[in-house]
């Protein structure tokens, strides 16, 4: 069996090929793969049994190709393979020559008569499901080939929608059945079903939603009339014979282990009897021949559901035998449409006239076929009516159903009337005269576009003969089920029985039915548009439009590229998540809330500080209050003992305050104007979330602590190898010297990228080398600000006390191994003093005070890191290890040396380094494009004044 | 003094990332000294050929490892100290983030859609529109550094990926994502809408870092350690401060979260994927998210694996959530390359439910399972980005949806491979994005998460809806007269494309090779 698809595929894989060079004779080429098919079916002759064949496709998924043929299957490769081989064929003469999508078509086409046939022969229900999806979209391809309007096209992007929807539903199912069963196997799940409980039902009734979407049943019936845009040979196979037959195929494949799953029954016998009312009214309405054929196909798969749903014996007899008349009549018929089509250009009925005498060999192929559809002996069709009604007819003994025997049969009765009527409309419609219109003129068709349906028609003909021999050949499928009240038996005389009276009744009362059409019409039409009826259609659209709005709402709620709102969902995630988290696993801690009552009253300044920042309006006085949060936390340092942190922390605010500042120049006075609006109470209400769940986790984590604090070991080698007491220092200088030098490299780049960046805005990429004079001071040496901008006090401090600050620096960073201070405090202080140049001089006045690159500062400080750190190594000892040397130096005392404070220095030459760059960039840099702007403002002012 | 012992490292088992990370270094020395004229292709050439030499180390490395004992498959051993896990899953992702990378490196190397410059801006030091733009378009400059950003980032992907220590993760982070934060405001064209996107991406990564890095301290606080191993044990074995691991593990996972792009970390990614040149957005979207899922799977399974059931809520909303709003999202989409960004949303939510499955044992695991649908999300994503950089009008891509109707009829070999990425996202069959939502599928079902597997089909279905109408309109509709121009695909492009789609097909019809790959990576080497 699998060389039988892999030709398939291999054919369409060639078809292209073969296109440009055959052209339209590619279709007999290509048809020769499924008759070969059918040939190798009927060779073979009708398994008894299940025969299996199986190939390891994906092991580890659970994906096995494993194919399987019995009855049923063998039933239905025949017709899927028999015709599609005559649609091939006529498709020869059906197809325009030189129509330019031919490559593409042929390919498809054989591709999708491939993917049926591996529908079929699946026992593997993952298969299966492959097959499945993979005809759904190869449909689509055949349905949207040339489609000439964007109605036609949406049309069948409903059917491909819909059949993938189900699709998926069975997949849910197949999945909950396998895992369930442990068995993927079609014939394994059949032949020993799992136990049923409320997980096979699911199971069952989502495996039904995709074979009720599939073979168009309501209420998801209207894809398939919307799927008639494809051309008609599509049509013809699969909406007459294979694709739509996936559903019934799939029921029939599961009915005799799983119809008495609760539901089951109720579901697909009303469902049908309600599709083959459904389709059989609107068909009597329609006026497109192959629209009218489409809701007949509706009618006849909810008939065929019904009888394939019922389970038992006569039935699953009578619904095999009408998937296989129906397959017959409806492609025949189909085929006649497109003859009629291409040989007129129309497919209205109303315009249709007088063709009976001029296609009288199609007309006797049509009638046939309708005959066969209304159920009119000798023909297959009567068969397995006759079968059906005797199968309805049992049902009260074969199932118990009393009520629901009697009501089923009168349901098939009815919809068989409408069958006839419909089956009647078509031929009248398309072959006999239409008032006021005059005859057709017509293209004669080819040979070989007739040949085709007439084979099928006869095929028609010749089985409704054959009742005996066909009945043992679809027999084995029906005896499976156990039996019923009769044995049942396609035959064309069965005696004077019910079902016999019943098919008299049908065809009087449907021809009745055709015969005072246009008063029926007339009802029809005004209960339709006076009573309001639930349309399956206009709900899926609902659903879509449904769908597209809720996409809108909810990106255009959520995705407007605001910054603060993504902030902001983030932000109560973790509030909400981590938060709920502490919530519920709470364990109180032991916690002291303060050492002394100073401690209180900085965090509480520090709190008012915090919320007055948030509050303020202008960007200055915010820079401000979050400074002060800056210095009570060095309070707080110094108020647990920790003075060298706190004169660090000190240092630090003060120059990241400064360095603010020389930025907030350039920006407006005040922020934005905010209205005090829901939003911003939202956002009030999100930062305080933030801020009461990282006191939680402080608390928490406070709370937590089981060691010992790592720090507890610093101190005593600190003074043993450190040779110092200020453990902060040594531990970076010598303990972490490391980690140290690493940053200083990272603070050398990040210094260099950010000033290089600036520079490149302010051209000011080196030191000016002439020095331009400046204006008149006797305190400062190069002062550059303009008269109004400056002050003599502030002046004559800088003067006085910039050297004074520059040699404490240097005090601070030598001390720092024994008191508070080091090359980082050191250098900050010195960075300070240079800020106060900076400040009372402008940018002249700095260059004057440190007549350097700040690049060599920043190298040179880097690099005596590094080399203090090599030496050693040189000296045999370890990477910066330090040594300590006592010097007596006479008058002055001893000198306590520890060699760590060359690599301290280093640390203070950075820090200067990049103070200096800071200077250069944000203050001098920013300052200078103060000034050309302010010239430009000056010079536009001049020129508007000149004329 | 005590001797500290220098640290052991194993050479062989490193070897990819030392590989990776010297060419990434000598690329940038490169930059300094390879004169302007031929140093983007010696950069680019560099970078290729970096990436060959990884790869080749990978799988040489690869063949070196060992099964180990034990109740599950594993292969492989941890390695560095205890900060990296060399092992099967590790390797996996190593080679796939190789490949994935090799593919984007095509396209950043891809000189000749728009006029002989690369997609990345002449001078980012440039305002956009100033006259010093036009300048460096003139004097045609290019930024050749973004060859080495994109290794380091790679380093940082392959890193994360294998690390199985906390800090060892956060470092890795970093150096993924600094190179990308720089890399996204790059984009020649739109660049207001590039640097914006490169300010948001870093601003909400830097607080997301910053989740990340608190969530480390809180679980170090708990279990005292940061190796993986140690955390489990803890978890195991301590059963006081619960708040304090909780808090932990969801501040950790807010980190991780927020790189798979899930939501309710999300809403970057569409601005994100939207304004970063469409090479960088390519890589990004690949190997970003599969180095995260590879994360998040080994800390959640490794560290916290004993403590399931505190977590496995939290990640099962954050996985439907993930998955519905992706594929809601993304139908409202006018522009192709959001449209894709809120499909990575929606794919990111289908590998969690993998994930979360938490399965291990004989068949398809949750770790199987998620690389196997990054390797098929991944070859897709690429693709598709690779489609978007040719379909051009006169001022660079033409990402407006509707200006692709019709494109089919001008380039159905373009369009159809972009319709095959399209249906493999779809998760139809035959294609590899269906052998990989069965996968994560299976993996979830195993677990117990029947209800997720449920949603997620739905949501595939609601996926599908609009991939499908992605395709109609570029088949099934007429041209727009004024339709974008198609550039004539420069052989890396068409290459990349060409190989992206083959992989799909490939996946799809024989996935056995690469699923059995991923079955054999095993579980995780604590």
């Amino acid at each position: 069996m699998l060389p039988l698809l892999t030709l398939h595929f291999l054919a369409a894989a060639v078809a292209p090929v073969l296109v440009r060079y055959l052209h339209r004779g590619t279709f007999p080429v290509l048809a020769l793969v499924p008759a070969g098919g059918f040939v190798w079916l009927l060779v073979h002759g009708r398994p008894d049994g299940t025969d299996l064949e199986h190939h390891s496709w994906i092991g580890t998924l659970g994906l096995d190709v494993s194919l399987a043929l019995d009855p049923l299957r063998w039933t239905l490769s025949l017709l899927v393979t028999g015709i599609g081989a005559l649609v091939l064929v006529y498709c020869t003469s059906y197809f325009r020559a030189g129509d330019p999508g031919l490559w593409r078509f042929s390919a498809v086409f054989v591709a999708f008569a491939g993917a049926m046939l591996g529908l079929v022969l699946s026992d593997n229900l993952l298969l299966l499901y492959v097959f499945w999806e993979l005809t759904t979209v190869l449909s689509y391809l055949l349905v949207g080939h040339n489609p000439e309007r964007s109605a036609n096209r949406r049309a069948a992007m409903t059917a491909l929608l819909v059949t993938t929807f189900g699709g998926l539903a069975m997949l849910v199912g197949f999945i909950l059945l396998g895992e369930h069963a442990g068995t993927y196997s079609a014939a394994a799940l059949v032949a020993d079903p799992p136990a049923s409980g409320p997980l096979v039902t699911v199971a069952i009734m989502l495996v039904l939603v995709g074979a009720v979407s599939k073979s168009a049943l309501v209420p998801f019936h209207f894809w398939l009339p919307g799927a008639m845009a494809a051309p008609t040979p599509v049509s013809a196979y699969l909406h007459a014979a294979a694709m739509v037959k996936a559903g019934i195929f799939l029921v029939a494949l599961l009915a005799p282990a799983y119809a008495d799953t609760p539901g089951w029954r109720a579901v697909l016998v009303s469902l049908g009897l309600l599709t083959m009312m459904v389709g059989g009214l609107r068909a009597l309405r329609q006026y497109d021949a192959k629209l009218l054929l489409a809701y007949g196909t509706v009618s006849q798969l909810g008939f065929l559901m019904t009888l394939v749903g019922l389970g038992t014996r006569s039935a699953a007899l009578a619904g095999l035998a009408l998937v296989l008349g129906h397959a017959l009549f409806k492609a025949t018929l189909f085929m006649v449409v497109g003859v009629v089509d291409r040989s007129t250009g129309t497919r209205d009925i109303r315009q249709l006239s007088g063709l009976h005498r001029r296609m009288p060999v199609l007309m006797v192929v049509a009638v046939i076929g309708a005959a066969s559809m209304a159920g009119v002996p000798p023909l297959l069709g009567f068969l397995s009516k006759e079968a059906a009604f005797a199968a309805a007819e049992d049902l009260g003994h074969d199932l118990g159903w009393t009520v629901a025997g009697p009501l089923t049969l009168a349901g098939l009765t009815l919809g068989s009337i409408l069958t006839v009527a419909y089956a009647a409309r078509f031929v009248w419609g398309v072959f006999g005269p239409a008032p006021g219109v005059d005859p057709c003129s017509i293209k004669r068709p080819s040979y070989w576009l007739v040949a085709a349906p007439a084979v099928l028609a006869v095929a028609s003909v010749v089985l409704g003969l054959l009742g005996g021999p066909l009945t043992e050949l679809l027999a084995p499928h029906a005896d499976v089920f156990p039996a019923g009240a009769h044995e049942p038996e396609l035959t064309l005389w069965h005696g004077v029985t019910v079902p016999l009276m019943l098919s008299v009744l049908v065809l009087v009362l449907g021809v009745a039915l055709f015969v005072a059409r246009h008063p029926v019409a007339a009802v029809q039409h005004a209960v339709v548009d006076r009573v309001p009826m639930p349309d399956a259609e206009r709900g899926y659209q609902l659903v879509l439009r449904g769908v597209d709005r809720l996409a809108i709402e909810l990106t255009g709620r959520t995705q407007r590229g605001s910054l603060p709102f993504y902030l902001g969902s983030i932000l109560v995630v973790v509030a909400a998540v981590p938060g709920t988290a502490l919530l519920l696993a709470w364990e109180p801690t032991d916690v002291r809330v303060a050492d002394s009552p100073a401690q209180v009253v900085v965090a509480v300044v520090m709190a008012i500080a915090a919320v007055m920042t948030v509050r303020s309006r202008r960007r200055l006085r915010a820079v401000l209050l979050a400074g002060i949060t800056g210095y009570g936390t060095a309070l707080l340092f110094d108020l647990h003992g920790a003075p060298d942190l706190a004169l660090t922390q000190v240092l630090v605010e003060t120059f990241v305050l400064v360095t603010f500042v020389l930025v907030l120049r350039r920006l407006p006075q005040h922020f934005s104007t905010r209205p005090f609006t829901l939003s911003r109470w939202v956002r009030v209400a999100i930062g305080v979330m933030s801020g009461v769940l990282v006191a939680g986790l402080a608390y928490v984590a406070s709370g937590a602590r089981v060691a010992d604090p790592i720090s507890d070991g610093f101190a005593k080698p600190a003074k043993e190898y450190g040779g110092g007491s200020n453990i902060v220092n040594v531990t970076l200088v010598d303990i972490r010297a490391w980690d140290t030098l690493g940053e200083l490299s990272v603070l050398v780049v990040a210094a260099t990228g950010i000033a290089s960046l600036i520079f490149l805005i302010t051209d000011r990429a080196t030191l000016p080398t002439t020095r331009k004079p400046g204006h008149d001071s006797a305190w400062l040496r190069n002062p550059s600000l303009p008269p109004e901008r400056r002050s003599i006090v502030f002046e004559v401090v800088t003067r006085l006390i910039f050297h004074a600050v520059i040699v404490f620096s240097v005090y601070l960073a030598l001390v720092g191994h024994e008191l508070p201070g080091g090359g980082f405090a050191g250098g900050l202080v010195a960075g300070l003093a240079l800020m106060l140049r900076y400040l009372a001089g402008g940018r002249r006045e700095l260059d004057a005070a440190a007549p350097i690159d700040a690049g060599v500062v920043l190298g040179v400080g880097l690099a005596l890191a590094a080399a203090s750190g090599l030496l050693p190594t040189l000296l045999g000892g370890g990477v910066l290890q330090s040594a300590i040397v006592d010097v007596h130096i006479p008058v002055l005392g001893t000198l306590h040396l520890v060699t760590s404070v060359f690599f301290d220095l280093g640390v203070y030459l950075v820090v200067v380094g990049l103070a200096l760059d800071v200077l250069r960039s944000l203050g001098g840099g920013i300052d200078k494009d103060i000034e050309t702007d302010h010239d430009d403002a000056q010079d536009d002012e001049r020129e508007e004044v000149r004329p | 003094m005590n001797e500290i012992p220098a640290p052991v490292l194993e050479w062989d088992l490193i070897a990819p990332l030392m590989v990776l990370g010297a060419v990434a270094v000598v690329g940038v020395l490169l930059e300094a000294f390879v004169p302007r004229g031929p140093r983007f292709v010696v950069q680019a050439s560099v970078a290729i050929g970096g990436v060959v030499a990884a790869l080749g180390t990978t799988i040489w490395t690869a063949t070196r490892t060992d099964v180990l004992d034990g109740d599950v498959l594993a292969r492989g051993q941890v390695a560095a100290e205890g900060a990296l896990s060399v092992d099967g899953p590790s390797l996996f992702t190593w080679g796939l983030l190789l490949v994935l990378a090799l593919l984007s490196m095509l396209l950043f190397a891809e000189r000749r859609l728009g006029g002989g410059l690369s997609a990345f801006t002449g001078r980012a030091a440039d305002a956009p529109g100033s006259s010093g733009e036009a300048e460096a378009t003139r004097h045609r400059l290019e930024h050749t550094e973004v060859f080495p950003l994109a290794l380091f980032a790679l380093l940082g992907m392959m890193l994360f990926a294998a690390s199985t220590d906390l800090l060892m993760m956060f470092v890795a982070l970093e150096v993924l994502s600094l190179p990308l934060y720089v890399l996204c405001g790059l984009a020649r064209r739109r660049r207001l809408l590039s640097q914006e996107a490169a300010l948001k991406y870093f601003l909400l990564g830097a607080f997301s870092s910053a989740f990340f890095l608190y969530g480390v301290a809180l679980v170090y606080g708990y279990a005292g350690g940061f190796g993986l191993a140690e955390v489990a044990d803890a978890v195991a074995s301590r059963t006081q401060e619960r708040p304090l691991l909780l808090a932990g593990v969801a501040l950790l996972a807010v980190g991780l979260l927020f790189k798979v792009g899930a939501v309710p970390f999300h809403s970057w990614t569409p601005d994100v994927y939207q304004g970063a040149p469409t090479p960088v957005t390519a890589f990004m979207a690949a190997g970003t998210k599969a180095a995260a899922v590879v994360a998040l799977a080994r800390v959640l399974l490794v560290a916290f694996g004993g403590a399931e059931w505190d977590w496995q809520p939290a990640f099962w909303a954050v996985a439907a959530l993930t998955m519905l709003v992706g594929a809601v999202g993304s139908i409202a989409q006018g522009d192709v390359k959001r449209m894709l960004a809120y499909s990575s949303i929606a794919h990111a939510g289908f590998i969690l439910v993998g994930v979360v499955g938490a399965t291990g044992g004989d068949g398809i695991t949750s770790v199987s399972s998620a690389l196997f649908y990054l390797t098929a999300y991944g070859v897709a994503t690429i693709g598709a980005f690779a489609v978007v950089m040719l379909v051009r009008d006169a001022s660079g891509e033409s990402t407006d949806l509707d200006t692709w109707t019709g494109l089919g009829r001008r380039a159905p070999w373009l369009a159809g491979a972009f319709a095959l990425f399209m249906l493999s996202f779809a998760g139809i069959p035959l294609t590899a994005g269906f052998i990989g939502k069965w996968g994560v599928f299976s993996a979830a079902w195993a677990g117990g998460l029947w209800p997720l597997v449920v949603l997620g089909v739905l949501v595939s279905a609601v996926a599908a809806f609009f991939y499908v109408r992605v395709v109609l309109t570029m088949f099934f509709d007429e041209p727009r007269p004024d339709g974008p121009l198609l550039a004539v695909p420069g052989a890396m492009t068409t290459v990349v494309v060409t190989v992206a789609a083959v992989a799909t097909v490939a996946l799809g019809v024989m996935p056995g090779p690469v699923l059995d790959l991923a079955q054999q990576a095993g579980a995780f080497v604590r």
